[in-house]
């Protein structure tokens, strides 16, 4: 009883030793519970902007791949106009004094065969077509096109502006480009004729090819370094094809690359590996190296791989987005991105990392060697899908044309 | 014996402790929705972007006429010859071979393959004509207004055929069609805003040739060369066009005289930097360029250059049948062994 009562009076005051204690649940601040929704909606929204990136990435790559195959209505039509028409025009009549016609051109009446042997091979020399002796420079698209795309190409060409009712079957292109393998570019009409045996008439002689001598110094510092200085082929390879980031310099006018080599040298150009290459470069070494760079016709090892979205970049390339005053990469960079020495570099067959990562470096202050800041104010008006787009539309480009380019780009007189 | 210390009183609870850290995190709720929120509405498309104000306005966001795209041409015979003008319009040295005799196309001037406003865009053109010309003192229609083109900015004196298309030539049709269609829903009879090459205020200093020269160097020389002969790429096609002498627009042309040169140049030199130039430069740079000798006016003929600059350049900003440095301009530069343009 006594006990039962003291114990009961004392429940009040002396916790039970088997109490455990606890705190109460506070309510979560409103706050919080406006976070976590504000992140949940904001995930949901992302996961949903993702899935419509991946709809439009595989729409894209099943577009690619049909155009690679050859799976569209017209292939050879969409190839004419995304890789010939910057030169020979949408209607194939050239440019008076400069690009010879196609249509009624005595060479694509031959028909696909000798059409697929020009675009495999190229021109660099003189060639008479019709009334009109061009000054011929046509690149090599052997590296740009498959033999899909070649044989598209080349059946549209010759029918629709040569009259030719035949197509030329993937096959046949795939056998000559073996036999073609490496021999080079026509050296103009008269090359042409005699190689083929066809008549073209009175066509004008090639010029013979001057080779580049390096000296034993110049030779050392492009393939293997000079002291502590690494080769330039180290990174931009054998034969200055680039990779990824690292620049293609085959084909570049020398003009441009003495400038960038001397920009890097005194701080206007910042890459701190080129800072320290070209630290003890003379200035005849770098006309040196700069002529041996220009003069290689060499191959395109660049493809578009940044994901861009290739119409928008031919768009950009063309025509511009006048809309932001950004103009034609094409209006000043040259009608095939061949260039125009010394301001204006070679866009064409350039590594699409580099383009693009180049045109971020204007847009983001780090490269300012410009004239009239003219790359920045355009880099800044381009966003990042775009600059992965025409980056990625310039890698699909055959490559510049070398030979004459230093000779003729230096006539511009300058006071 | 001290006394036991008293414990330190509890203070009351401060009731303002925490309140700026519970107003951070309310703030921090509140902008994590507003963005949540934000972001939804942008990607369902709830939000106006460029792309969506653009296409479904017939005006841009600085209010000028918004002309259709090339993708928009027909596929039909009336889209064939929109596609026939714009080529002669943007490659007219080839497609107009026989009437042009010099290295420009009307794409030099009328930038945008005739699209860009302030820069004579053909859509504003389109809807003006037929209209009277002080120039010939006589209403002019859209031929009338493309063959004086041809006479002088393409020069066709020393083309092949020496002077411009003939009347109702199909080229006339071919670029009007294409005019046609680019003033696409363009409104007619009243101001439309970006036509011609708009104006420059005129300034207190006037214009002055030695100042342009600076100008010209510094801003223009990258592009047009040293010596304003252009530059062309390794095949020998003008990338930049001349601006003088002989392969350039002639004496009776448009951009021969400095005060519409000065607006050209003002509303979208240099290319990509529009308004780069100061009123004074582009004045300057104007009067720089069209102070040397170009081909001459065609309207000549039999006459004196005096003649010639008070029948036709009265009053005009020009520096026609004047002596600059001792040279008096207007000669124009000599006609070509053969034409511009005849075959090899």
């Amino acid at each position: 009883m006594t006990i039962e009562n003291k114990g009961g009076a004392n429940s009040f005051h002396q916790p039970d030793e088997n109490f455990e204690p606890y705190e109460q649940h506070g309510k979560m601040p409103w706050p919080l519970i406006a976070i976590a929704i504000g992140l949940g909606l904001w995930g949901a929204a992302t996961l949903f902007d993702t899935r419509e990136d991946v709809a439009t990435a595989q729409a894209d790559r099943t577009a690619a791949s049909q155009a690679d195959t050859g799976l569209t209505t017209d292939p050879g039509s969409a190839l004419f106009a995304a890789r010939c028409s910057t030169c020979h025009q949408p209607d194939g009549m050239g440019v008076r004094g400069a690009i010879p016609p196609l249509a009624g051109s005595p060479f694509v009446a031959q028909g696909p065969e000798l059409v697929a042997t020009i675009l495999m091979r190229g021109i660099d020399g003189p060639i008479r077509v019709n009334d009109h002796i061009f000054n011929g420079h046509m690149p090599s698209f052997a590296s740009a096109l498959t033999d899909i795309e070649i044989g598209a190409l080349s059946t549209h060409v010759a029918q629709r502006f040569g009259g030719s009712s035949e197509a030329y079957p993937t096959t046949a292109v795939a056998a000559l480009r073996a036999a073609i393998s490496d021999s080079g570019s026509f050296k103009g009409g008269q090359d042409i004729s005699t190689i083929t045996g066809l008549d073209f008439g009175n066509q004008p002689a090639g010029k013979a090819q001057v080779a580049h001598s390096l000296t034993p110094e110049v030779s050392a510092l492009i393939f293997t370094g000079r002291g502590e200085q690494w080769a330039c082929a180290s990174c931009h390879g054998d034969l200055g094809q680039g990779k990824e980031n690292t620049p293609r310099l085959a084909g570049l006018s020398a003009d441009y690359i003495v400038k960038q080599l001397d920009d890097f040298a005194n701080g206007r150009r910042l890459n701190e590996s080129m800072r320290v290459v070209v630290a003890t470069l003379s200035d005849s070494e770098k006309r040196q190296v700069a002529d041996y760079y220009a003069g290689l016709r060499v191959p395109s090892t660049a493809r578009p791989e940044l994901g861009g979205d290739l119409a928008r970049g031919e768009a950009l390339a063309l025509r511009g987005d006048w809309s932001r005053n950004v103009p034609a990469c094409f209006s000043c960079h040259g009608p095939s991105g061949f260039g125009v020495s010394p301001e204006f570099p070679p866009l064409a067959a350039q590594q699409a990392a580099y383009t693009a990562s180049q045109l971020a470096a204007w847009a983001g202050g780090h490269r300012n060697n410009s004239s009239l800041d003219l790359m920045g104010r355009i880099s800044r008006q381009l966003d990042d899908a775009d600059r992965r787009a025409v980056a990625d539309y310039l890698a699909s480009l055959p490559p510049v044309p070398a030979g004459e380019a230093e000779q003729i780009a230096r006539t511009g007189v300058r006071p | 014996m001290t006394e036991p210390k008293e414990a330190p009183e509890a203070k009351p609870a401060d009731i303002n402790k925490g309140l700026l850290t519970r107003w951070w995190i309310h703030a921090a709720g509140a902008v994590l929705i507003a963005v949540a929120v934000g972001a939804l509405a942008y990607e369902s498309g709830f939000v106006p972007n460029r792309e969506t104000v653009q296409s479904a306005s017939q005006t841009t966001a600085d209010g000028f006429f918004q002309p259709p795209s090339d993708d928009q041409i027909p596929n039909d015979e009336f889209g064939a010859a929109v596609r026939r003008g714009q080529a002669i319009f943007t490659n007219t040295s080839t497609n107009a071979s026989q009437y042009v005799g010099n290295g420009l196309s009307c794409s030099n001037c009328h930038l945008g393959a005739g699209r860009q406003p302030f820069s004579a865009p053909m859509w504003a053109a389109w809807v003006q004509y037929p209209k009277y010309r002080s120039k010939n003192k006589q209403i002019n229609t859209m031929e009338d207004r493309v063959k004086g083109c041809f006479s002088y900015s393409m020069n066709a004196q020393h083309s092949i055929k020496g002077g411009p298309p003939p009347a109702g030539d199909d080229i006339y049709r071919d670029l009007q069609t294409y005019m046609y269609w680019l003033a696409t829903g363009a409104p007619t009879n009243e101001a439309i805003k970006g036509v011609g090459f708009g104006k420059v205020a005129k300034t207190e200093l006037g214009y002055s040739p030695e100042r342009g020269a600076e100008v010209f160097a510094a801003n223009c020389a990258v592009c047009h060369g040293g010596d304003g002969q252009g530059q062309k790429d390794i095949n020998g096609r003008y990338v930049f066009p001349p601006l003088w002498g002989e392969n350039s627009y002639n004496w009776g042309a448009g951009m021969a005289r400095i005060d519409t040169a000065a607006a050209f140049i003002k509303h979208n030199m240099p290319l990509s930097q529009p308004g780069r130039l100061t009123d004074q430069e582009a004045w300057d740079v104007a009067a720089y360029i069209d102070s040397f000798e170009r081909p001459k006016d065609p309207r000549q003929k039999g006459k004196t250059i005096e003649e010639t600059r008070k029948q036709y350049h009265e009053g005009d900003q020009i520096y026609y049948g004047q002596t600059v440095n001792g040279v008096l301009l207007g000669v124009g530069t000599p006609d070509p062994e053969r034409p511009v343009g005849a075959g090899d």
